[in-house]
């Protein structure tokens, strides 16, 4: 397939980071402050920001099909992305088409890869929800005996939360809990009067519970040269003023400024090269975008952030007579452990009262109910489960969308419909996965993409586990709403076996497939996120995490990504790399 | 603004130069005139007209416009065209020949030329049937899809969203707990 390989000069780089989202720009920001020269391969296309978030501040009757979207399209080439709730007639420029990017499941385990090709990735679309770990996290496989430990602490990452929020700009509230710590926090946003009246309720009713307003990466005041938010609401249309964290609001600008950073889009990265004799990687093999051609780059030290299933394939597809089955991957753990959260399972109300308030403005933001269940004393343990979940939410009054089912036509109903309705809210809980060796992706031996990379085979099911505390996440949710004094309370559960609506994926919080720990036999990266074996190799994205917890997790990728760079810089500094 | 005062005021703006793409959103942007013909794709002009005056029946002009100035009947048409699945445009259309039909045997005229107190009792009628109705593989009723339509082709336009409703692309800050006489009207 590839006739020309362009073999770049050597040594061009220190550097060569994979992929632009959330974890390679930060890569690639401190690498280059750190001075060294930095290629960042994108393998989508060049996205300016402001300029083409074509969708953003788009008013309804600016949609052709007013939100509801090109179904017939939808269907022929958006058939994962278009069940992630971002997607839409203002974001599908976000999101990969299906079709021209293929991959496989079973056919009863559904999974649902959803993702974005471009410059800056998913760090455009995100939620931007921000939670830390704690060692209730980090200790958790070990206490249990689950898998293998986490060869970190939470004091090890601990400076670099505070280092990637103070960059990153996090509004929130602190609240002192030991197992969901708190952080240099921009001031919170603020809740609205059903969600204050909510928060008492339930805090009087379970004083070992609490409600706080959400974490989130984005910002309440002009920070770092970025402006406040404006409360337009959509946020993964883009945001010109920069005002929540992305890789092009925050990260590469910054790393741009060094003049240390050169970017590639169109790069589709194929491989690792790795180098016998040194026993070192030299660089990466890339199939250009556009021209299918291969060219290769090198570096001293590779960063791979191309998401967790990106990089996974990326490291099984980099074989060699050392590494027959993937590069790094002697322990036979390489594509397996995959996690996700498990959601769309809580409960909806109504809260009576308030019909005199409103809101102004569209907060991009929910609240939060940190976990309760399994935090290492009696009274918190659930005998049917292991670890825990949090719920957001948030409260809203109905709008003109509850007109549909109402009854009723004419002057008196148009009317009725100029007043917002009551006010419900809704709880959802995102619940903690524990690593299966059995979950796992593969590369397929004989179909290839439209760029000669194998395709790749999910394996994944939520197991006993998982099941059993989703029914405890509505019933606790229903529960809550009741006590709280709220109506009409329905618990929800979207999980069927086999069906769509809570199958993994779906949470887009995959991680796992080249998991961290202590010994090479049984894990793939160290503790500074090295492939065990070839430790100019770094894996940074969600790929190195060893359990999931329970909090959404791109805030740890972050700050394991900062950690690994200022370490690679320093095992440079002192000839190791 | 119509047409050729649009293309005047453009080429005013631009000392007398024709800017091509300044040009057609002023175009699509000021179809209110009313002067901008439509042709329905899948309605025909007869269907048309019916859509129209059943839309404003549902959502009528009072102190705001209604479904006929929102132009939902070519949003109606829209859907149908581009979006429906056969069976469900197929039972659309049919729903408007019942209309008829209905109203033939009920009062041995058109719809159109019906009573509108006629016309009330008899879209009355079909939604009591269509809320009755036991949910059915087929898909929804006739009254329910032509209600849903109306409903998201009159919310969504500029006319809904700015003019009954209250739409903001900025609004510049976030007051959870606002008196709801001063925001004002529910939130498209
Ligand atoms: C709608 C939505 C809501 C979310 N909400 C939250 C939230 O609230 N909180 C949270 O923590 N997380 C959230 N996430 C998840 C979050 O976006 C991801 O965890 C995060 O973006 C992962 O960062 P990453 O750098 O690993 O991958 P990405 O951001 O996906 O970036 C990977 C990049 O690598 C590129 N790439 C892939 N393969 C190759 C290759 N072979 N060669 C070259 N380049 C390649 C891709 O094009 C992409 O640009 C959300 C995601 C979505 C889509
Ligand atoms: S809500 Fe705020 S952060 Fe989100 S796009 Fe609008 S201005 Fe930006």
């Amino acid at each position: 397939m590839y006739e020309h390989i362009f073999i770049q000069e050597r040594q061009a780089y220190d550097a060569i980071v994979v992929g632009s989202g959330i974890t390679g720009g930060w890569a690639a920001k401190e690498l280059t402050e750190q001075g060294l020269k930095v290629l960042l391969l994108e393998r989508g296309r060049h996205v300016e920001h402001g300029r083409d978030y074509t969708g953003e501040h788009k008013a309804p009757w600016e949609l052709p099909f007013r939100g509801r979207g090109d179904r017939r399209l939808y269907e022929a080439e958006y058939d994962v992305q278009r069940r992630c709730y971002a997607f839409g007639e203002a974001t599908r420029h976000f999101f990969v088409n299906d079709r021209e990017n293929p991959y496989e499941h079973d056919p009863d385990k559904p999974f649902s890869w959803i993702r974005g090709y471009h410059l800056g990735g998913r760090s455009l679309m995100w939620g931007r929800q921000c939670y830390r770990w704690s060692d209730l996290d980090f200790e958790a496989n070990l206490r249990e005996g689950i898998a293998v430990d986490w060869p970190i602490r939470y004091a090890d990452l601990e400076p670099w939360y505070d280092y990637v929020e103070r960059f990153a700009g996090i509004s929130g509230q602190p609240e002192g809990l030991p197992h969901l710590p708190d952080g240099p926090f921009l001031p919170p946003m603020m809740m609205n009067c059903a969600e204050q009246h909510l928060k008492a309720g339930i805090e009087r009713a379970f004083p070992e519970r609490k409600m706080t307003i959400g974490r989130v990466a984005v910002l309440t005041v002009p920070h770092n040269g970025r402006a406040a938010c404006h409360y337009c609401g959509p946020c993964e249309r883009g945001c010109t003023p920069g005002a929540y964290f992305s890789s092009l609001s925050a990260t590469l600008p910054a790393a741009r400024a060094t003049g240390n950073l050169t970017i590639r889009p169109h790069s589709v990265v194929h491989s690792v090269i790795y180098d016998e004799e040194k026993g070192r990687a030299s660089g990466v093999r890339v199939v250009d975008y556009e021209t299918k051609e291969m060219h290769e780059f090198y570096a001293r030290i590779i960063f791979l952030c191309a998401s967790t299933l990106g990089t996974t394939q990326i490291l099984l597809n980099s074989t060699s007579s050392r590494f027959p089955n993937g590069l790094g991957n002697d322990s036979g753990e390489l594509g397996h452990n995959l996690m996700d959260h498990h959601f769309v399972v809580g409960a909806t109300a109504t809260i009576p009262g308030f019909e005199d308030r409103y809101y102004f403005g569209n907060r991009p933001n929910g609240i939060y109910i940190p976990r309760f269940r399994n935090l290492g004393d009696r009274a918190t343990r659930h005998r049917d489960f292991l670890r825990g979940y949090g719920y957001q939410g948030g409260a809203s009054r109905a709008g003109w969308n509850r007109g549909m089912a109402m009854r009723g036509f004419g002057a008196d109903f148009k009317h009725r419909l100029r007043e917002p309705g009551p006010w419900t809210m809704w709880l959802g809980g995102w619940g903690e996965t524990l690593p299966r060796h059995d979950n796992y992706v593969e590369l397929d031996p004989e179909q290839t993409d439209a760029w000669g990379i194998p395709l790749l085979k999910v394996h994944c099911t939520w197991g006993e586990n998982e099941l059993a505390m989703r029914k405890d996440m509505a019933e606790q949710a229903a529960e809550m709403l009741e006590a709280a004094g709220c109506t009409n309370v329905q618990p929800f559960d979207a999980y069927t076996e086999g069906g769509l609506g809570a199958e993994p994926g779906l949470c887009i919080h995959e991680m796992g497939t080249a998991r961290m720990g202590r010994d090479p036999k049984t894990s793939v990266l160290n503790a500074y996120n090295q492939v065990h074996a070839v430790p100019n190799v770094f894996v940074t994205d969600g790929a190195c995490m060893t359990s999931s917890a329970c909090q959404n997790p791109s805030l740890t990728y972050m700050a394991l990504t900062a950690r690994a760079a200022h370490h690679a810089v320093e095992e440079m500094k002192r000839g190791n790399l | 603004m119509n047409r050729r005062e649009a293309i005047k005021r453009v080429g005013l703006l631009f000392g007398g130069v024709l800017y091509a793409p300044a040009v057609a959103g002023l175009l699509s942007g000021c179809r209110t005139g009313g002067e901008a013909a439509f042709t329905p794709r899948t309605l025909t002009p007869e269907q048309n007209e019916l859509v129209v005056h059943l839309t404003e029946m549902i959502i009528p002009e009072t102190d705001t416009p209604g479904a006929k100035a929102a132009r939902v009947n070519e949003f109606v048409d829209l859907i149908l065209t581009d979006w429906a699945p056969a069976e469900d445009r197929d039972r659309f259309l049919a729903g408007l020949a019942d209309v008829e039909a209905r109203s033939q045997a009920a009062y041995q005229v058109a719809f159109l030329e019906a009573t509108p107190e006629q016309q009330v009792a008899l879209l009355t009628q079909l939604e009591d049937e269509a809320l009755a109705a036991p949910p059915s593989p087929d898909g929804q009723p006739f009254f329910l899809m032509l209600k849903q339509l109306t409903l998201l082709g009159y919310y969504t336009s500029e006319i809904g969203a700015t003019q009954e409703l209250q739409w903001l692309a900025a609004p510049g800050r976030y007051d959870g707990c606002a008196p709801l006489e001063e925001v004002g009207r529910t939130w498209a």
